[in-house]
């Protein structure tokens, strides 16, 4: 008994030091989102380039897609414009919301609409159009009930508007395998079900 | 009505002070970069940027952040504040955004509590090798030195302060 | 030519070091005088080749060698000479050259002033230090070398030295630090070559005294720096934030605190030695978990170095070896040890373990704060995030429990002490901190704030215990004036260090509850008012540095009236690096500190402006000098100074013991 308790400090060591060693190989920057299995945050926000049409979270409700926080002013938010691009062409629905840095109004700087839709154009024909609209957050107010703390983040959206995944940093094609999977898994999820509804109404809820 | 005078009545004391003051003072007073309704909605919002966390940074709180994000949720945490939210109200709407994660209080929980339990089990622990120890000390030196008198005696004193304190007590 | 002088140096430091873990071993083992014997010359050039290549890794900052990949990344020929040449400790590999060589210092003291010891001590000491130095320079020459040339293209600039980085602080701060946090490698050395020896008598807790001593003297300076150096830079006037990397000297500090008091016990009566080896070799190991924890990128911190898994691979198997075999060595061997001291309940040994098991559980809360989050997110259970709040809840339980006990420990005898003698003067000094605490505050702040009155009673209750002891003792050695020149040296140094925790422990409940802020827009020419002192902006313009711009302000002081001082806040831009910088303004007193900083520009124009006043901050960092210099003094005790015997004798003792034990 008594010998056994020196090795007490010995065990508990080797354990901290599996510990540390699995710390190695995980980013300390990634953490959970707050937001996964919650619905995606009510809004009403302007389509960037037809600022006349207001959208809200209905509007988008009923298909599986991928909302993605960008800027022009974030390098590898244009780095990743590429690679979704791609995305796009093999199906994937992807929303672009658009990120706008604050102004300094201390110095005359003002918000210019006209100039931002001109240079985002210009960008997307450059870099390829991955988004089939784009949300203009202005004021960052969705992006601050997202819990988004810089670009690119991006969001995996479920048919009926729930968040199912959030992915910091940006997509590429070393780590979309695993975004991918949960892509078709929820998209499956939402095809079984708009099947179900089809098939009868009396049936019993899916398991 | 009754607001508009007051704001009338406070611009026109401010008036009246800048008057009086003008030419004693040179200076003017420096105003507050946020303006606040009482002291202790001060004291909150300082509480509350000094305790959460900016999510973007390597390890800072958002008071002292220049980050995007920092900004605006020192804007939120303001109008929260103002609007006049408890600290509680405040952190869980933050929470509800960034997780647990934004706060540098971690919540009390099964899987956290072992934070408050390890230290306590371990000066529990500590304490109760010494008193282990000190039992075996005292055994040790009561084998080592045994005075049968002495034994009598107090064996003797025992009984009759146990014989005295039945005596006193009602049946 | 200079920078390959220097990668030779530390290949050669690197053979020593080899050389060092390995022939006094063996002659430990074999009974070889002639390999013990070598220890201490290696020891010696170890030390030489390792400092000549941190000379000449600050000769190649000095004249800006940009062809040096890691002088090119850190330093630039617009940097302030001293700044160059702190530069060369500023980065990753830098920093770990600068280890190497305190390192091999300490290894070399160790060999000039051990002469005291017998032989096979010694050389088992100077071979485990030698086995630790193998580990670090093999680090610093193949997983992060400082002398990587980038020929044959290399940049006309470098892209110079983080600005955090660019302040007196870091001169002295990372030097001094390094020394404690080394320092402890002695210790350690000490406790393994005892258990290697399996002799554990009250010699080795003399011995590994002083060593010990020094490194927590050095440790406590550069932990105080580097508090004082956040104060003057971060601009928000905070001292300590419960980052991990501060955590990270924080608890070698505290293992070190009780391992101090620990070994009093060991030495004096002989007891507590499983534990003390236990503590020596936690205090270093946590030395290098520190290590680990800042140069790995496993926690999140502002300080941290940039970050390569490799590397932190490569620490974690030499923290594995080196802890896991020692802490496995340490369960081999040390559980035949036993201790016969008798001691009854109330006496100096059962307060001393007190002290050990507030410490203890003070480092762990530290070390759960620092490494929860870690765990808590590899067991799949999401991010948390531990700071300053949970920290300062836990430390406000242990201190006031720790500061009774201390101001009680003194006073009290080895073995066994009768209460009643103490009663009198006890409650003497309990009502003198009693009437001190309260007079103060409430003639000078106000009774209202708790923490601050808690603060002040346990400072007191400290202080005066101190002082009272001090007293007691010398009276008891022969009247008052003559009594105190017969104090050890150590006597005094442990009063001065408990007066010092005393005085860290008022600093930071005052400071906590008393300061007062205030956030503003100042136009030059406006006036803002706190706690009675009123700055006034008199002038913003730009600044033209060496190697950076940006703004300044100057401000006048005035309290009632009268003028109080003269204030130069500075808003440094650095482009090379593109970062802002605050340089606060500091007005400091012993009983407040005013602190300005200068934010940005608004429109107006007028400035964003963050003024303080802080009452008592500088106690802060005094009780961390007072503690410091306790530590000095004790280190000056006379019984520390012992006339070494001879070689000649020492060779004949090892030859006869190791004849013995063949004859036994």
């Amino acid at each position: 008994m008594r010998k056994s308790l020196f090795f007490i400090p010995f065990v508990l060591f080797i354990a901290l030091a599996a510990f540390l060693f699995s710390g190695l190989f995980s980013d300390p920057r990634q953490h959970g989102s707050a937001l996964v299995s919650k619905p995606l945050p009510a809004f009403l926000l302007p389509d960037l380039m037809a600022p006349q049409r207001m959208l809200s979270a209905d509007d988008l409700k009923g298909k599986v897609y991928l909302l993605n926080v960008w800027g022009l002013w974030c390098p590898t938010c244009n780095a990743e414009l590429g690679f979704l691009t791609e995305l796009r062409q093999q199906g994937i629905e992807i929303v672009g919301l658009y990120y706008v840095q604050p102004q300094d109004s201390a110095f005359g700087e003002t918000f210019d609409l006209a100039a931002l839709q001109k240079d985002v154009a210009k960008k997307l024909a450059e870099q390829g159009n991955p988004y089939q609209l784009n949300i203009l957050d202005e004021k960052r107010s969705l992006i601050f009930d997202l819990g988004v703390t810089g670009a690119p983040e991006t969001f995996l959206i479920d048919a009926q508007g729930q968040i199912r995944a959030h992915h910091v940093g940006d997509i590429n094609p070393q780590n979309w395998p695993a975004l991918a999977a949960q892509y078709q898994a929820v998209l499956q999820e939402a095809q079984a079900a708009a099947a179900l509804t089809q098939q009868s109404i009396g049936a019993t809820n899916a398991p | 009505m009754r607001p508009k005078m007051q704001l009338f009545s406070r611009a026109f004391a401010r008036l009246l002070l800048a008057l009086c003051l003008c030419p004693a003072f040179a200076t003017t007073a420096a105003e507050e970069l946020l303006p606040f309704k009482d002291a202790q909605q001060q004291a909150l919002y300082r509480e509350l940027t000094a305790e959460l966390r900016c999510p973007k940074c390597q390890n800072q709180n958002i008071a002292d952040s220049n980050a995007v994000v920092a900004v605006d949720m020192r804007e939120k945490t303001y109008q929260l504040v103002q609007q006049g939210q408890n600290k509680e109200q405040v952190i869980d709407y933050m929470k509800q955004r960034y997780g647990d994660f934004v706060h540098y209080q971690p919540p009390v929980q099964w899987s956290t509590i072992w934070l408050w339990l390890a230290p306590l089990l371990l000066l529990a622990g500590l304490f109760w090798v010494m008193l282990q120890k000190q039992q075996k000390v005292q055994q040790l030196q009561q084998t080592d030195a045994v005075d049968p008198e002495l034994e009598q005696k107090l064996q003797a004193m025992i009984e009759q302060a146990m014989a005295e304190k039945s005596s006193k007590e009602p049946d | 030519m200079i920078p390959e002088i220097g990668q030779l140096s530390l290949i050669f430091a690197f053979a020593l070091s080899c050389l060092l873990a390995l022939v006094p071993m063996y002659g430990s083992y074999s009974g070889s005088v002639r390999a013990l014997l070598l220890a201490k010359p290696l020891a010696i050039g170890l030390f030489l080749f390792s400092g000549t290549a941190m000379a000449c890794l600050m000769y190649a900052f000095y004249h800006s060698d940009f062809t040096v990949i890691n002088v090119a990344s850190n330093s630039s020929s617009m940097l302030p000479w001293y700044f160059q040449l702190t530069a060369s400790f500023g980065s990753h590999e830098g920093s770990m050259l600068l280890w190497v060589t305190i390192l091999a210092l300490w290894t070399a003291l160790v060999a000039l002033f051990s002469n005291s010891l017998p032989l096979l001590m010694q050389g088992r000491i100077l071979g485990v230090m030698g086995f630790i130095c193998v580990g670090f320079i093999a680090f610093s020459l193949f997983m992060s070398n400082p002398f990587e040339r980038s020929l044959p293209f290399f940049p006309v600039e470098g892209r110079d030295l983080n600005p955090l980085l660019q302040d007196f602080g870091m001169i002295v701060h990372p030097p001094l630090l390094y020394v404690g946090y080394v320092g402890f490698a002695v210790s350690f050395a000490f406790a393994i070559a005892a258990l290697i020896g399996g002799k554990f008598d009250s010699t080795w807790a003399r011995w590994a005294r002083p060593w010990t001593l020094a490194a927590w003297l050095f440790l406590t300076l550069g932990i105080m720096l580097g508090s004082w150096w956040a104060y003057n830079e971060l601009g928000w006037g905070g001292w300590w934030f419960w980052d991990p990397v501060e955590n990270a000297s924080f608890m070698p500090w505290l293992v070190g605190t009780a391992l101090l008091h620990s070994l009093a016990v060991t030495e004096k009566r002989g007891t507590f030695k499983s534990w003390t080896v236990l503590l020596a070799i936690a205090a270093f190991s946590l030395s290098l978990m520190g290590a680990f924890l800042v140069r790995s990128g496993v926690l999140v911190s502002v300080h941290s170095f940039a970050s390569d898994p490799s590397r932190g691979l490569y620490l974690l198997a030499f923290l594995l070896l080196v802890v896991g075999g020692s802490l496995f060595l340490y369960a081999l061997r040390m559980n035949a040890v036993r201790s016969q001291a008798r001691y009854q309940l109330f006496s100096r040994e059962v307060l001393l373990w007190g002290n050990n098991v507030f410490l203890l559980t003070a480092t762990l809360v530290v070390f759960l704060g620092t490494l929860y989050p870690l765990f808590h997110k590899e067991l799949g259970l999401g991010s948390i995030s531990i700071g300053e709040p949970f920290f300062n809840q836990l430390f406000y339980y242990l201190v006031i429990p720790f500061s009774l006990l201390l101001g009680l420990g003194p006073w009290v005898r080895w073995k066994q002490q009768q209460l009643p003698p103490l009663l009198k003067p006890l409650t003497l000094v309990a009502l003198l901190a009693l009437t001190l605490a309260i007079g103060y505050l409430a003639a000078t702040q106000s009774l209202a704030a708790n923490l601050a009155l808690l603060g002040c009673l346990l400072g007191a209750w400290v202080g005066m215990s101190a002082i009272g002891e001090v007293y007691q003792r010398a009276q008891q050695l022969g009247g008052f004036s003559l009594g105190f020149t017969r104090l050890q040296a150590s006597h005094w140094g442990m009063t001065l260090a408990h007066i010092g925790f005393a005085v860290l422990v008022v600093g930071v409940a005052m400071t906590k509850t008393l300061s007062v802020e205030k956030d503003v827009r100042m136009k030059i020419g406006d006036t803002v008012e706190l706690n009675g002192y009123h700055f006034t902006l008199t002038d913003v313009y730009a600044l033209n540095g060496p190697n950076y711009g940006g703004q300044a302000a100057e401000l006048e002081v005035f309290s009632n009236g009268e003028k109080v001082t003269h204030l130069h806040a500075e808003k440094r831009f650095y482009p090379l690096q593109k970062t802002v910088m605050t340089e606060a303004a500091v007005h400091a007193r012993l009983s407040r500190d005013l602190y300005v900083a200068l934010g940005e520009e608004l429109s107006g124009p007028s400035w964003a402006m963050r003024v303080y006043v802080k009452p008592f901050v500088r106690w802060i960092w005094l009780g961390g000098v007072l503690m410091a210099l306790g530590a000095l003094l004790a280190l000056l005790d006379k019984r520390y100074r012992r006339a070494p015997a001879h070689v000649d004798v020492k060779v004949r003792e090892t030859t006869a013991a190791f004849n013995g034990a063949e004859h036994a």
